[in-house]
């Protein structure tokens, strides 16, 4: 491995941008996310910024059941994040619908039929240590090496 | 014809700012800003329409998760309504526990509407140190409840869990540690220099405004109209509660009021904490078939349920009125027109404590 892929890899890991967008939840997993920004768990001592600008993120949280409108802008945000990028879900809702997975409903669970999802967080809504326990175990497999694997 | 407009600008819905999808489209010339429209659309789930025939044991935890920051207010709502319907009454207790939960999750609700201000005019450091205090109201939550958020507390003809005498110490010691803290942070807040300049005689609405567009909770409160469902509740009574009003009707007296709110709520935690009542947290009861309005305080304001129900509680019709609707358009149609820099555009905005997940439901 040269010299310039480790400095890429270490720098990487300890520089996480995060992006959420919330496709049609409930907002308990939205302020569980802000939660994570709170000096009680510190989401900056492990180098992960909350940007919420799709353009300068490396990690998008969907956190919501995919509603209607969204269907077709999730796949528009999740295009418009530079490479290397990965997502995580949130929350019961993007896995299966959760309470809103019913016959009459407006959302279009799963979200991973719409773009590729490296890791999900189950819980309604999980902890804060959860989420922060997920960005950290994904970023480093996912960013590691990535122009080798490309 | 002179042009007027020289440029619409869209906000959202993905915007660094903004928790939840929304679109604010303004016009302006130059800085100044002619008119806003908030539009709305991207969150709508069709809650009440899954809501529809289903028993009220499923419907319980659905009504929560019409909104996650104020779980708590419409699971009290939804289950009074069927306690209204059905006649079951409630142990002095329980009810009691309940103003607790509630308080509890105001506290948290609001301390969380003065971060994103906070966040919004760029004063993070205040938003962090809201944000950590807010983590002790979640925790006495979690002490009490069984979970942060979604808890599903509150159960017809009671409440599921009852806190022990260690419990109670433990949270009037951590109801002192809050309410020191939050002085502090609304001095801070209150004297600021450059908080005062971003937050003073921005986005005001007047009384007569308020009244024409039916607003609601603390935004309809900081202008001066003295309107809480919490005067006409039983225990709410019982514990004296009186709203607070403030007259100027700007993005400061919002962010005030939900600050003087909190410390309302934690002389209200004290006092139930200190007078609850001994006795039977559960009383029974079988929910029937009715038809009934009932309304509550939400954070945001009034929050209303219409219920029809049939003779095995399952839910026939239901319409949820929630406060944000009525805020959203106070903001759009009179705070936002009038501001002199785009930058206020948001702050305002947030300053009526937008929540759209229930909006759109």
């Amino acid at each position: 491995m040269s010299l310039l892929q480790s400095l890429k890899n270490a720098v990487r890991q300890r520089s996480i941008h995060v992006c959420y967008v919330d496709t049609g939840s409930c907002n308990g997993c939205d302020i569980e996310v802000l939660a994570c920004l709170s000096p009680r768990y510190d989401l900056e001592q492990y180098g992960i910024y909350v940007h919420n600008n799709p353009r300068e993120a490396d990690i998008l949280l969907v956190i919501g059941g995919v509603t209607v409108q969204w269907q077709d802008k999730l796949r528009l945000v999740w295009d418009k994040i530079p490479e290397p990028k990965a997502a995580i879900s949130i929350g019961n809702c993007p896995i299966s619908g959760c309470v809103f997975s019913r016959p009459e409903t407006l959302t279009r669970a799963p979200a991973k039929s719409y773009i590729p999802i490296a890791a999900e967080v189950p819980g309604c809504p999980p902890r804060p240590t959860e989420i922060i326990n997920a960005i950290l175990s994904v970023a480093p497999t996912v960013f590691r090496d990535w122009e080798l694997k490309r | 014809m002179k042009k007027t407009v020289d440029v619409s600008i869209p906000l959202g819905p993905v915007h660094p700012i903004f928790k939840e999808p929304c679109r604010v489209k303004c016009e302006t010339f130059g800085e100044r800003v002619l008119s806003a429209e908030v539009e709305l659309g991207y969150m709508k789930k069709g809650i009440e329409r899954i809501m529809v025939g289903r028993p009220w044991q499923e419907v319980m935890f659905l009504a929560e998760r019409v909104c996650g920051i104020c779980s708590v207010i419409h699971n009290f709502v939804f289950i009074e309504t069927m306690e209204k319907i059905s006649d079951i009454s409630v142990p002095p207790r329980a009810g009691y526990l309940r103003v607790l939960a509630n308080e509890l999750d105001r506290i948290q609700s609001h301390l969380i509407a003065n971060f994103s201000y906070c966040y919004t005019i760029e004063h993070e450091t205040l938003g962090m140190y809201l944000l950590n205090i807010r983590e002790r109201a979640m925790d006495l939550l979690e002490l009490l409840t069984g979970a942060r958020v979604t808890c599903a507390y509150i159960v017809p003809g009671g409440v599921r869990f009852d806190p022990d005498g260690e419990d109670l110490e433990k949270i009037m010691t951590e109801i002192d540690k809050l309410e020191t803290e939050t002085r502090r942070y609304m001095h801070i807040f209150e004297s600021g220099p450059l908080i005062g300049l971003r937050s003073r005689g921005i986005g005001v609405i007047t009384s007569e405004q308020v009244k024409l567009i039916h607003a609601v909770g603390p935004t309809a409160r900081a202008s001066g109209v003295s309107e809480d469902m919490r005067s006409g509740h039983p225990v709410y009574k019982e514990l004296g509660f009186s709203p607070v009003v403030r007259s100027e009707g700007d993005n400061f007296a919002r962010v005030m009021i939900r600050f003087q709110e909190v410390l309302q709520s934690i002389e209200m935690i004290r006092h139930i904490v200190k007078t609850l009542p001994s006795g039977l947290i559960r009383g029974g009861g079988t929910v029937g078939r009715g038809h009934t309005t009932y309304s509550g305080e939400a954070p945001r304001g009034e929050l209303k349920y219409r219920i029809k129900s049939d003779t095995h509680g399952r839910i026939q019709e239901i319409s949820i009125q929630t406060p944000s609707i009525m805020n959203i358009e106070a903001c759009a149609r009179y705070m936002i027109p009038g501001v002199t820099s785009i930058a206020d555009v948001t702050s305002t905005y947030i300053s009526s404590d937008p929540c759209i997940a229930c909006t759109e439901r």
